[in-house]
């Protein structure tokens, strides 16, 4: 791998970029599927590619490819792409050598190493789980584990090597007797520590627990959102709004709000590249800057954005190590790492008087990113009466805006999760709209 | 020499480029090559499936991709997996591009995107992005019982946004086009105009109302309408859901399950965004009729789904080097006879939704939810007040039944749709469509 960077970078130099940054990505993952109740099959992905950047005065072009052949063809690309644009001011330049922190729970040799009995054994194992809760049926599922390696190489001395593994489980499920119901659960983790049983028990419970529901009235109230529905609301609306990028081009509600009081006092948000055994934790950013932890809300004061390292010299600050790419074909974009929420905890559910509790919600991809406006579907809804979970909804609206929201919160629970990259317990917030 | 019951292979070879302007700048141009093999293996009920990159060897994959299959079939024995038997495709009345995108230089297309792109910047709008892409790509297929085909296609296509503020408020508004052509997508549209369209619309949103809302009869415009066609109707007509429990529609072939005004058509043959002359497993493509004038007529079939529940294949389809599964094409409502003034006067007072800003569906429980980009209300047969961020939202077959108007004015529009972790290009369309009542959901 070492050597085709070096390659590419000698040529990418070679047609004329000032500057140049090689990213390579190798990754080995192993997936099995289930289709109702059954095993379907198997895959196995290889994949290796190579993306370069090559920049002339500030003019960024990049090409890639997964052919290894073509890696000088990809650069001359490069270069001319670059050389296709005007010269860029406010690009300072690449990453440098820097000294990079240590991280551990993120390489597993268990998971390296996984064959495909266990990852057969382990699918088993969540289909087995669900069904012992009668009238369930596991419509579709799967397993993953991988292992991925990267390398980052520029002309600047950045040097950053790193491997990684991943292991996950997903199920969804419906009721076959009785009222339709649906609910799923998944997991993700660095090590091989995920409770699989857990997964295939904690649908097909929470399927059964949706049945015999009952309508109610629009009206205002508290409403306990869990994990897996807060973190696809606050992807979808917040982390888009501290992004430096959206905020330098004039998308984010946040601009100019540095030091202002936006949420409840006692919600703390963090950025962190570096947590222990997080699916966003590296060394370094897929740019070669060393990872760290930023502090986005602190005590209800809104702290920092997130940089990449042009967002950052736009700016003339230091990058917060948020550079992030999906794969080698693409350049890096500002991204989030893990994204901590922080707030008291308290047994949540028997704290509140009188509520709606939510699982999930489809369609929070369709809110309003810079306005932070959602009007979403809330799946697997209860009413909370007198502390407890008292009758599913049958179909649920919850809409709001995120900023009223990070304000109205006033409760979090103590079951934290690992949502992705979103590490959140249940969040409470006061006065919501629901449409019943 | 496999000891598998089937195995296909499935090689895609191209270049994609892309640009991207933001604020007037150009941000970004990629150039990708990229070349990758699929193989599927079938012994007994297990499939096995492996993916290379770049310079891969085929036989080795097709040796790895046999022993995930024979290794599943030994530790998970199953019913039998049948594939339908089919002929090689015949690719017959391919697009025509015109202007190959590869034989115009970077320069014109960048000069073009800052062209248009320009067009966005309006007074009050805060900022402004325009992206344009370009693939040429060759599939080639074959399969353990001697089918064979390939084709090449090339895709182009630029999306406009642009954002409006004003008081802490912001808009935005959006116009894409996307295509099996070539370069002459940009004499087909006018891209400057509909530059202007999206800053129009985020402008014009500065000013909109919040919805309140509440059950009401509603218009859906082209676009909301042929959302609703590709999300609740046809994800919910896809064979492997409907096999895997997840559908509405199972056991309802035959059966009236909408108003007898909507007929609903999936045809990959025809030449717009979602075009392929055969699926991804080697099956020529036909024109599907899913509802014909309210009677459910067919699901989308893969050559497993079809050998199963008895059908046509040719709607089994894979983002890049990764497994097909039943996907959509072209999906739209097929035309009626009402003009919109005569939905209006019918309606009298309820809602008018415009555009879509995505949705999402549950089709096993039969429910969906799409965000319009605004609305109007409409009182006394005529549009009134402008809405904002209002959401759509209920039952696909209660929905389907309370279709009482459809227009004559069918329009494609172009996207990508994503299951499975994988995006494929779709276009859906719809006429106006005039529903006697639905939830509507608001600030």
């Amino acid at each position: 791998m070492y050597d085709l960077a070096e390659k590419a970078l000698k040529a990418a130099t070679k047609y004329g970029a000032k500057e140049a940054e090689v990213y390579i990505m190798k990754s080995q993952k192993t997936s099995v599927n289930i289709q109702k109740d059954m095993i379907e099959g198997a895959k196995e992905n290889i994949t290796t590619g190579i993306g370069i950047r090559a920049i002339i005065d500030g003019a960024v072009g990049f090409s890639s490819t997964n052919i290894m052949s073509y890696i000088d063809e990809a650069a001359k690309n490069a270069v001319s792409s670059a050389k296709t644009q005007d010269a860029d001011p406010d690009w300072k330049e690449l990453p440098s050598n820097q000294k990079y922190p240590t991280v551990s729970g993120i390489l597993d040799k268990e998971i390296q190493n996984m064959e495909l009995d266990e990852c057969i054994g382990y699918t088993m194992e969540m289909m087995e789980a669900a069904r012992k809760t009668p009238g369930i049926i596991v419509t579709s599922g799967s397993f993953s584990r991988s292992h991925g390696e990267r390398l980052i190489l520029n002309t600047n001395g950045v040097e950053v090597s790193e491997e990684g593994t991943g292991i996950s489980g997903f199920v969804d499920v419906i009721t076959n007797a009785g009222e339709t119901s649906t609910a799923y659960d998944f997991a993700i983790s660095r090590k091989n520590d995920l409770d699989f049983a857990a997964i295939g028990k904690n649908a097909a419970e929470l399927a059964k627990q949706s049945q015999d529901t009952i309508s109610i009235e629009p009206h205002r109230t508290e409403v306990v959102i869990h994990p897996f529905a807060f973190s696809d609301l606050i992807e979808n609306t917040f982390i888009p709004s501290i992004d430096a990028d959206n905020v330098q081009k004039g998308r984010s509600n946040l601009i100019g709000r540095k030091d202002e009081i936006i949420a409840n006092e006692k919600l703390s948000i963090y950025d962190d590249g570096l947590l222990e055994g997080g699916i966003d934790t590296g060394i370094a950013d897929d740019e070669g800057v060393a990872s760290r932890k930023t502090t986005v809300i602190e005590d209800g004061v809104f702290r920092s954005y997130l940089y990449d390292t042009y967002t950052a010299g736009k700016d003339g600050v230091e990058s917060t190590g948020n550079a992030a790419r999906n794969s080698y074909l693409s350049t890096p974009s500002v991204g989030s790492r893990n994204f901590i929420i922080d707030f008291p905890s308290c047994d949540i559910i028997a704290d509140t008087d009188i509520g709606v509790y939510v699982n999930t919600v489809i369609g929070a991809h369709t809110a309003n990113a810079i306005s932070g406006d959602f009007s979403v579907e809330a799946r697997n809804s209860f009413t909370i009466k007198d502390g407890k979970l008292d009758k599913p909804i049958k179909s649920l609206m919850i809409s709001g805006n995120i900023f009223d929201m990070l304000k109205n919160i006033n409760g979090a629970g103590t079951d934290v999760r690992k949502v992705g990259g979103t590490i959140t317990p249940s969040i409470r917030v006061s006065d919501m709209s629901v449409v019943g | 020499m496999h000891s598998v019951d089937f195995f296909d292979t499935r090689i895609i070879e191209g270049t994609t480029t892309s640009i991207v302007l933001d604020n007037g700048k150009i941000e970004q141009i990629s150039v990708n090559f990229t070349k990758g093999a699929a193989v599927r293996a079938l012994k007994g009920g297990s499939w096995g499936f492996t993916s290379a990159d770049g310079d891969f060897d085929v036989e080795k994959a097709i040796r790895a991709a046999s022993e995930l299959a024979v290794s599943m079939d030994e530790k998970s024995p199953k019913e039998k997996v049948k594939m339908q038997d089919i002929a090689s495709p015949v690719v017959s009345n391919t697009p025509k591009i015109k202007k190959n995108p590869l034989d115009i230089s970077l320069e014109e297309k960048v000069s073009n995107l800052k062209e248009f792109g320009k067009h966005a910047k309006k007074e009050g709008i805060s900022s402004t992005s325009a992206v344009y892409s370009e693939s040429s790509y060759k599939v080639m297929y074959t399969d353990s019982t001697g089918v064979e085909g390939e084709y090449d296609v090339v895709r182009t296509g630029f999306a406009i946004s642009a954002v409006a503020s004003r008081n802490g408020m912001y808009q935005a508004g959006r116009e894409s086009r996307f295509g099996v052509t070539g370069y002459e997508i940009f004499d087909k549209y006018n891209a400057s105009e509909l530059a202007e369209e999206a800053a129009n619309s985020a402008l014009q949103l500065l000013d909109a109302k919040p919805a309140k809302g509440g059950n009401m009869p509603v218009i859906l415009d082209p676009e909301l309408a042929g959302v609703f066609a590709h999300e609740a109707v046809g994800h919910a007509s896809e064979a492997d859901l409907v096999l895997e429990g997840s559908s509405v529609l199972e056991n309802r072939i035959g059966k009236s399950i909408a108003s007898p005004l909507v007929t609903i058509i999936d045809d990959p043959t025809m030449h717009e965004y979602g075009y392929f002359p055969f699926d991804d497993e080697g099956s020529q493509t036909e024109k599907t009729t899913l509802i014909e004038n309210g009677v459910l007529k067919s699901y989308l079939h893969s050559r497993e789904t079809a050998a199963k529940l008895g059908g046509t294949p040719g709607h089994c389809r894979a983002q890049g080097h990764s497994k097909p599964i039943v996907r959509m094409s072209n999906t739209y409502i097929d035309n009626g006879s009402s003009k919109f003034e005569e939905m209006l006067e019918e309606i009298g007072n309820g809602m008018y939704l415009i555009g879509s800003r995505g949705g999402q569906v549950n089709t096993g429980e039969g429910v969906f939810q799409f965000n319009a980009e605004k609305g109007y209300l409409i009182e006394d047969g005529k549009l009134t007040t402008l809405i904002r961020d209002v959401s759509l939202s209920g039952k696909i077959l209660e929905i389907l039944n309370n279709v009482k108007m459809v227009g004559d004015d069918l329009k494609m529009n172009s996207g990508r749709c994503g299951k499975g972790g994988q995006l494929v290009p779709v276009t859906d369309g719809s006429p106006h469509l005039m529903i006697s009542e639905a939830m509507v959901g608001g600030a």
